[in-house]
């Protein structure tokens, strides 16, 4: 299927610095880039700069290799590999969630090989049930916002900021309606397409998104007819991020569709609104930080993150759960073994990938994929 | 550390921590709540309310020192532990699993705290903790300071410590001592002001105590602190330290250059890593490691104080504050080059080790080195990867003067 804005946000995803680039000459504008997925972006859009969603380019990870460990997760090398590079310089800043002690370690490193005249990070909190936590994140988010207003100049002001959460709202919206229309309907949009325009959505200008997205969706709206052929096998991702892209080819071609994930650069990702009315903005970010669901980086007793997976593949009647995780990530390692038993006890499937960004046997990977598909997909797949 | 340097003080060592331990496996039956707590944590406030701190760090240090931390490891990684997540936490998860115990068994927690400006791995590692043991888990989050302290983040801290109180009351039924927790923390003032004196005399030069010495006796300041117990010993071991001052007795035979070194030791190695410096007249004087616990409490404002020590270690702290601290214990000790140990065993204090090796070299003009290896799993040691960085090393060492 060929829709014209589609093939758009393709070519976007597929050259990530193109549109920011063209953004800042026509406009003379400034980019803040971040790293995925907790920072409220929204924060950034309201100061009037470009928010660039920071995910793998083409630069070598041994372009960071003698400023980080190869023990570091790839997802911070590629980072600073392609800072190194130079595949980043239209950023004027950056802001850093400290996920974890990566994260924490990167910014200082970043600043001493390339120094960017923005830099700031965002020190979300670690445990989000204790009335401490409100009180602290609101004025770690007064914070960043004081800074953004400090480097443009001027005090962003509520109604900026409204407007840009109404702006995301939407954005998020139409994106999970995508998501939506792929989970009932993977003819009409493909697992690699679905995740591309995810993709897309972080590097792309924010107001010419959202006409993108409404189109897009409108478009495959109308065109959607009840799906044909084959049954796919409906599939849960769990971990950090779609990597390598190559994961959606094979899932696409072995028959397998994705119902659910709760990766950065996936639902995570769009999964949470921020309230409009009412409470001040500022108050209704930190709502939102509040109320998503615990991620690797910490785990919340009351709703732990091991029963949120398996409620969540039960009630998208996910047949199996793939675990996508980046090798050397911490967070999700410790999770691993808890969620797995978690999984077991309640009856699904899952199997567990470790890839790399910029490093992964393709091979491998297509083989071990399509053994798991026909494994949890039986019948349904042939 | 031949025999006949061995310290005197040693032997009471085995024995306080043979009774701090033995107190913890009595705790039980004493219906005493035994809590995990991490090596950077306001322990004062669980001496005040009378409960046990176990310090599962310590068990991880125990294993790697007594080489068995990858056998321990194996059980972890069965699981699906990678092994190149933090030795400590292995060890730890590892002996949850395991059918034998070569350091004794670790003791089973009944509640776990945990506070985060070490690392993000001991909060996961609590949590899995919390799980296996279906214990509550209580989380002092530490935010990083990017810049100067702000009260931005020591605010948020004292607002959990006054959660944390209200939940110690929960858990033993009783209001909490305020009175008591002065006392705790005049014993901690004591016993960190005892260890910086002592840690302090590696300046002298020739001097009576260096970095493997501190590494020895640091487990009474780690496990101890707030304790009359660990102020007596640390009163023994000055009194030692004094004495040998006196006497002429050196921490080597012939110290000829003082060493910076970076952070954690290699439990397993660490009497070949001191007989290799040794062997080039090279004290170990000090390092950001040992110097953790150096804390002052202001009693008069208790909480916010304990906040202020407790989020603004070293290594909660930004790339260029932590380069800083590094230059004050060259210029304090006198130093002439300095050693970064790449631990992969721990992210916090290791990233970031790669640049700072040529900005410290740049600033200082010292001669400078990084190897990498893991602090507790012998699995990651090569010995002639790790010459081959510390002999040029001392080569230049040699040549500088
Ligand atoms: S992938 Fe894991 S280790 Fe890497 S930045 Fe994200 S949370 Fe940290
Ligand atoms: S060694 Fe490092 S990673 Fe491990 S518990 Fe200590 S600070 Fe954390």
């Amino acid at each position: 299927m060929s829709i014209e804005v589609l093939e758009v946000l393709k070519k976007t995803f597929a050259d990530p610095g193109r549109q920011v680039k063209e953004w800042k000459q026509d406009t003379g504008g400034k980019a803040i880039g971040f790293l995925l997925t907790e920072v409220p972006e929204e924060l950034i859009h309201a100061a009037g700069f470009f928010p660039f969603g920071i995910c793998g380019g083409r630069a070598r990870l041994e372009q960071a290799e003698a400023h980080l460990q190869s023990w570091a997760c790839s997802y911070v090398r590629k980072g600073l590999a392609m800072a190194i590079n130079g595949e980043l310089d239209f950023l004027d800043g950056i802001i850093v969630p400290l996920t974890c002690d990566s994260t924490r370690l990167l910014p200082g490193i970043w600043k001493h090989n390339k120094p960017l005249p923005y830099m700031d990070s965002y020190r979300l909190p670690k445990q989000v049930e204790r009335p401490s936590a409100k009180k602290y994140l609101f004025k770690e988010l007064e914070r960043i916002k004081y800074n953004l207003s400090a480097y443009r100049g001027k005090e962003i002001t509520d109604e900026e900021l409204k407007q840009s959460i109404r702006l995301y709202n939407s954005n998020r919206g139409l994106l999970r309606k995508l998501y939506n229309i792929h989970e009932h309907n993977p003819e009409a949009i493909s697992n690699k397409d679905l995740y591309t325009v995810l993709g897309a959505s972080m590097v792309i200008e924010r107001e010419k998104l959202n006409r993108y997205l409404s189109e897009l969706v409108a478009t495959l709206e109308e065109q959607t007819k009840p799906p044909a052929g084959k049954k796919k096998t409906k599939l849960y991702i769990s971990g950090t991020f779609i990597n390598p892209p190559e994961v959606l080819d094979y899932l696409d071609e072995s028959g397998g569709t994705v119902v659910g994930d709760d990766l950065k650069n996936g639902y995570r990702y769009i999964q949470d609104d921020v309230e409009e009315a009412g409470i001040s903005p500022l108050e209704s970010l930190v709502n939102r930080q509040l109320k998503k669901k615990p991620f690797a980086g910490y785990d919340v007793p009351s709703a732990p993150r091991r029963y949120n997976l398996v409620k969540a593949s039960q009630q998208k009647k996910a047949q199996g759960v793939l675990f996508l995780h980046l090798k050397y990530c911490e967070p999700e390692n410790y999770d691993y073994y808890d969620n797995l038993q978690a999984l077991e006890q309640a009856g699904i499937p899952s199997m567990r990938i470790e890839t790399e960004f910029g490093d992964t046997s393709l091979g491998q990977l297509q083989t071990r994929i399509h053994a798991f598909m026909e494994m949890v997909g039986g019948e349904s797949n042939v | 550390m031949s025999e006949k340097k061995t310290f005197k003080t040693a032997a009471r060592m085995k024995e306080i921590m043979q009774e701090y331990y033995a107190k913890g496996a009595a705790a039980k039956e004493k219906r005493i709540p035994v809590a995990w707590v991490t090596a950077i944590f306001p322990v004062e406030l669980l001496y005040a309310a009378g409960i046990f701190p176990y310090y599962p760090e310590n068990f991880g240090a125990l294993a790697s020192a007594r080489k068995v931390a990858d056998k321990l490891s194996r059980y972890a990684e069965a699981k699906g532990y990678a092994h190149d997540l933090c030795g400590y936490a292995r060890c730890g998860i590892g002996d949850a699993y395991a059918e034998e115990h070569p350091v004794g068994e670790i003791l089973k927690p009944d509640v776990t705290f945990c506070c985060n400006t070490q690392c993000g791995s001991l909060s996961k590692w609590f949590e899995v903790a919390s799980r296996f043991y279906n214990v509550p888990y209580f989380l002092l989050d530490a935010p990083q300071i990017l810049d100067q302290p702000e009260e931005l983040a020591t605010g948020y801290y004292v607002d959990q410590l006054k959660e944390m109180i209200a939940f110690l009351e929960e858990i033993t039924g009783k209001p909490f001592d305020y009175d008591r927790l002065l006392e705790v923390l005049h014993l901690s003032n004591e016993t960190c002001r005892l260890w910086n004196e002592i840690l302090d005399t590696a300046a002298m030069k020739p001097a009576p105590f260096g970095f493997f010495d501190a590494c020895f006796h640091m487990a009474p300041i780690v496990t101890m602190r707030g304790t009359r117990e660990a102020v007596e010993y640390y009163q023994a071991l000055k009194e030692e330290v004094d004495e040998r001052i006196k006497e002429g007795k050196y921490a080597i035979p012939n110290e000829r250059f003082k060493i910076y070194f970076d952070h954690i030791p290699l439990w397993p190695k660490l009497r070949w890593f001191s007989e290799l410096f040794a062997s080039h007249n090279s004290l170990v004087a000090v390092s950001q490691y040992t110097h953790s616990w150096a804390y002052s409490f202001d009693l008069e404002r208790p909480l916010e104080s304990l906040a202020e020590n407790y989020t603004e270690e070293f290594v909660n702290r930004s790339f260029e504050h932590r380069l800083q601290l590094k230059m004050n214990f060259f210029r304090k000790y006198g130093v002439d080059g300095f050693v970064l140990f790449s631990n992969r065993s721990c992210k916090p204090t290791s990233l970031g080790l790669y640049d700072k090796r040529s900005v410290l070299s740049e600033r200082t003009g010292l001669p400078g080195v990084v190897f990498d290896a893991d602090m507790s799993d012998l699995r990651f040691f090569s010995e002639a990867q790790i010459l081959a960085r510390l002999e040029p090393f001392f080569e230049q060492l040699a040549s500088s003067q």
